[in-house]
């Protein structure tokens, strides 16, 4: 009788800790990262000009099977756009057109992910005890979300690389979970994390 | 980590059918933290479980096994972490996972009397897990320690069972993807003798 309790008190102490295994992210807003990498060599101080496209491309479909390019709501760009302007004033950068030479090509472009996960396990609670399913038709449990990417590029359009493309000065990503709308005020300050992360990108 | 758990149920009854002159013991483990570790997470851990289970074979002697659990774990704020040329900003939530395996020789002095101390060593493996989840992903490292444990600890006995209170240092020298890491416990149980 005393192996019987002893044992039951293992294996309701080990189904208690399992109970209180730490848990993670609650809110979306949690999950928002900002990543930048930037070319130690080059020295973005002896610059000062940008160009700026009026779209924001998104990046979907396959443009080599002669798909038409999209872009993403201009309502929503036209915020996007105006903080990364705003940030690179603050950085003392001028934005002027394609055609007047600009040092920098600013490239922004955005994606959609949707990522589908699931979970099943032979094995669950039955008639009060840990049992295996039989025959083999586990249930399986499945979700999905749909994270969202920004995309930021500086090219110098005088500097190619090895296959004689423009190479990447300065990248920032920012990646989030979606919600239903676009919510201007975190992407805002997502937008403006990526350039405070940057400060190597002043100019003189 | 549903493995460590099966581990746990399945070797409880396993060693419950075992024969007499043995000692059972459950513990619940409180973790602080030391170099490595502790640099990654939060130093204290209120979340772990020991199982022990020793066979006497000399007066006072007595050789075993442990099976454990402690779990480190911290939620850092939000930051800025920097990797060479890369930036990256978010919250992250670090999770530290550990699972000692451990034969263990012990030696309890005065086994028949009211309080009995004693003392041991422990060696064996621990597979540690380290994942830190930022935005939607997880970076997960692990390894499989080689394993040092010293012990030192009291038992008050009373009639058919016993309390405990022990305290421990787990070593694990650098393996797989983690460096070396150790943490001390503190461990409250009580005893089964048979």
């Amino acid at each position: 009788m005393r192996k019987k309790i002893f044992s039951l008190v293992g294996i309701l102490t080990g189904l208690l800790l399992w109970g209180c295994y730490p848990h993670g992210p609650e809110y979306t807003q949690d999950l928002d990262i900002v990543v930048t990498h930037h070319n130690p060599d080059y020295n973005f101080a002896t610059k000062g000009t940008y160009a700026l496209p009026d779209h924001i491309v998104k990046i979907t479909g396959d443009l080599q099977q002669g798909d038409s390019p999209e872009f993403i709501p201009d309502i929503n760009a036209s915020q996007i756009l105006a903080r990364i302007e705003s940030n690179m004033s603050s950085l003392g950068w001028t934005k002027v057109a394609y055609d007047a030479s600009p040092d920098l090509l600013f490239l922004p472009a955005a994606w959609e992910t949707t990522t589908i996960y699931y979970y099943y396990d032979y094995w669950d609670w039955w008639y009060g005890g840990y049992y295996p399913y039989y025959p083999y038709y586990p249930p399986v449990y499945a979700s999905s979300y749909t994270t969202g990417t920004l995309l930021m590029t500086m090219q110098d359009p005088t500097l190619l690389g090895g296959n004689g493309n423009p190479v990447n000065q300065w990248t920032g990503v920012l990646n989030g979970v979606l919600n239903s709308t676009f919510n201007a005020t975190r992407v805002n300050g997502l937008i403006d994390q990526a350039f405070n992360q940057s400060q190597y990108l002043k100019t003189n | 980590m549903k493995k460590i758990l099966y581990i746990f149920i399945f070797t409880i009854i396993a060693t419950s059918a075992m024969a007499q002159t043995s000692m059972m013991s459950w513990q619940y483990s409180m973790g602080f933290a030391t170099g490595n570790l502790k640099e990654y997470t939060s130093p204290v851990s209120f979340r772990g479980v020991t199982y022990n289970y020793n066979k006497m074979v000399e007066s006072g002697a007595a050789i075993g096994l442990e099976l454990g659990w402690n779990v480190f774990y911290e939620e850092k704020g939000y930051g800025t972490y920097t990797t060479g040329n890369v930036d990256y900003s978010g919250k992250q939530w670090r999770y530290s996972n550990n699972a000692p395996i451990l034969f263990t020789i012990s030696y309890f002095k005065n086994p028949d009397e009211n309080v009995t101390p004693f003392a041991g060593i422990g060696v064996g493996t621990m597979y540690s897990e380290r994942r830190t989840t930022m935005g939607a992903y997880n970076f997960t490292g692990d390894g499989w320690h080689f394993e040092l444990k010293p012990e030192v600890g009291l038992m008050y006995n009373t009639e058919g069972a016993s309390l405990s209170l022990s305290a421990k240092y787990y070593y694990g020298f650098k393996a797989g993807d983690l460096p070396a890491e150790g943490f001390f416990t503190v461990n409250v149980g009580f005893v089964v003798k048979r």
